[in-house]
């Protein structure tokens, strides 16, 4: 059998993306538990308006172009300007809980990765610089580390990464019980092109273009912060 | 990522049966002795056990700084959170280990049904599973990861058994029949009872005897 290596990076896609992979994400709503409980979203086609803004206003511009710009640092081994990417997407991120959750999620993920891939130096040195304080572990720039290491394409890394926080949103919207099974995945089906458009629209920007502009939702972050009651962490 | 790792104790059980109370008993008795503790509290969809535990053990009997008491959200998704995919949950240990490396003990919390509950050992070193009598005499025979795979089996509530119509006999005959020569312990966190034995079982198993780090010093 001729197994190539764009095979294995197929592979290594399916990894990160799967649900399985352990990062935590399924304890994080976004702020969609808030817009559950105060009924200001109501049905699947609703929820799926709602993650083109996450996509297009939120992690588009900011989350994924940091993908890119530090995906290039990892493609050149420049630790340096890494550290300043994740500095810079860290302090872009307003909401306490949404950071926390991001650098938690994106540690563990860094963690769990380098138990399997040793030996990758540029990815070794962001975790030691992790646990000096010198960078955050947001996501997007462990993703982009990852990707990197495991030969993955840049864009595809932005689609994993963007698909998987589409994915997670409805996973919470199921077990908030907004919405059945079935209506999750058409909503997934439907999100598709916007997942492909925001990566054409972001994955090549420089780093200093990133932004961020969402306000209501931002709001809603701060508010979930407050909740007695809560099922997600975010 | 803490350069040293904290004891970690995980205690798991259905939703009611006492796994909170237990908390509130055993880490005075632990302070009694010089041992830390720090609380990681799994709650479903409040956080009002974190904060009960807080109010008690910190504000009111002043036995730990009022942030080592953390609640944390697992997504409706206990189980998952201390089993497949405890990342959030090793994040917030290492991040108090961190904080707080004088700490002799870190206590994981979180609801769980006797069917699937186990805590990942990456999480977690020792893993008492607590129940209660009322879900009837039956719960140990029933098995489930829980009540055969814990380091400890606590069963509370015991005052109440005569008015549920559970038998201690057959729990105890079952519990033994199940779990072979690992132990189990009949409490009431209501008054304490068996609690001191909760304590010493942590103290033994999980610390080693060692002396806290405290007096250690």
């Amino acid at each position: 059998m001729n197994i190539d290596k764009m095979d294995i990076q197929e592979i290594s896609i399916l990894q990160l993306s799967d649900s399985f992979f352990p990062t935590g994400m399924y304890t994080t709503s976004n702020g969609l538990e808030t817009l559950f409980y105060s009924k200001k979203i109501n049905n699947a086609n609703e929820l799926r308006d709602l993650i083109k803004v996450y996509l297009e206003h939120q992690i588009g511009p900011a989350d994924c172009t940091a993908l890119g710009n530090a995906y290039e640092c990892a493609d050149k081994s420049d630790l340096s300007k890494l550290l300043k990417v994740d500095q810079i997407i860290y302090a872009m991120k307003l909401v306490r809980e949404i950071r926390d959750a991001s650098t938690r999620s994106g540690t563990q993920l860094l963690r769990c990765l380098t138990s399997f891939i040793t030996g990758n130096e540029l990815m070794n040195q962001y975790q030691q610089a992790i646990k000096q304080g010198q960078a955050a572990g947001v996501y997007s720039i462990v993703m982009a580390v990852a990707s990197n290491a495991l030969k993955i394409p840049k864009k595809k890394a932005a689609i994993m990464m963007l698909y998987t926080f589409s994915v997670s949103i409805v996973g919470a919207a199921l077990r908030l019980g907004m919405l059945q099974h079935f209506e999750g995945q058409r909503i997934i089906h439907e999100l598709k092109p916007t997942i492909l458009d925001t990566m054409i629209n972001n994955i090549d920007r420089p780093l200093i273009s990133m932004w961020q502009f969402a306000p209501e939702i931002d709001i809603i972050q701060i508010s979930h912060e407050k909740l007695d009651s809560k099922m997600f962490i975010t | 990522m803490s350069a040293k790792r904290i004891p970690r104790v995980g205690i798991g059980g259905p939703v009611g049966s006492g796994k909170t109370m237990l908390i509130e008993q055993v880490v005075p008795i632990l302070s009694s002795r010089g041992y830390r503790a720090g609380i990681i509290s799994n709650d479903v969809v409040s956080r009002e056990d974190a904060d009960r535990m807080r109010q008690n053990l910190a504000t009111q009997k002043g036995l730990m700084a009022e942030d080592l008491v953390i609640g944390l959200a697992t997504g409706g998704c206990p189980h998952t959170a201390i089993r497949e995919d405890p990342s959030m949950n090793i994040s917030v240990v290492e991040e108090m280990e961190e904080k707080h490396n004088d700490l002799d003990l870190i206590i994981i919390e979180s609801g769980g049904d006797n069917i699937t509950t186990t805590f990942s050992p990456a999480l977690a070193d020792y893993f008492i599973y607590i129940i209660d009598v009322s879900g009837g005499d039956k719960y140990p025979r029933k098995r489930g990861l829980g009540i055969e795979s814990c380091d400890l089996l606590v069963i509370n509530k015991i005052d109440i058994a005569p008015h549920v119509g559970a038998d201690l006999g057959i729990m105890e005959r079952d519990a033994k029949a199940v779990r072979g020569i690992k132990p189990y312990v009949f409490v009431n966190c209501k008054t304490g009872q068996g609690v001191k034995e909760v304590t010493e079982h942590i103290i033994r198993d999980v610390l080693f005897e060692f002396p806290p780090k405290a007096i250690a010093k």
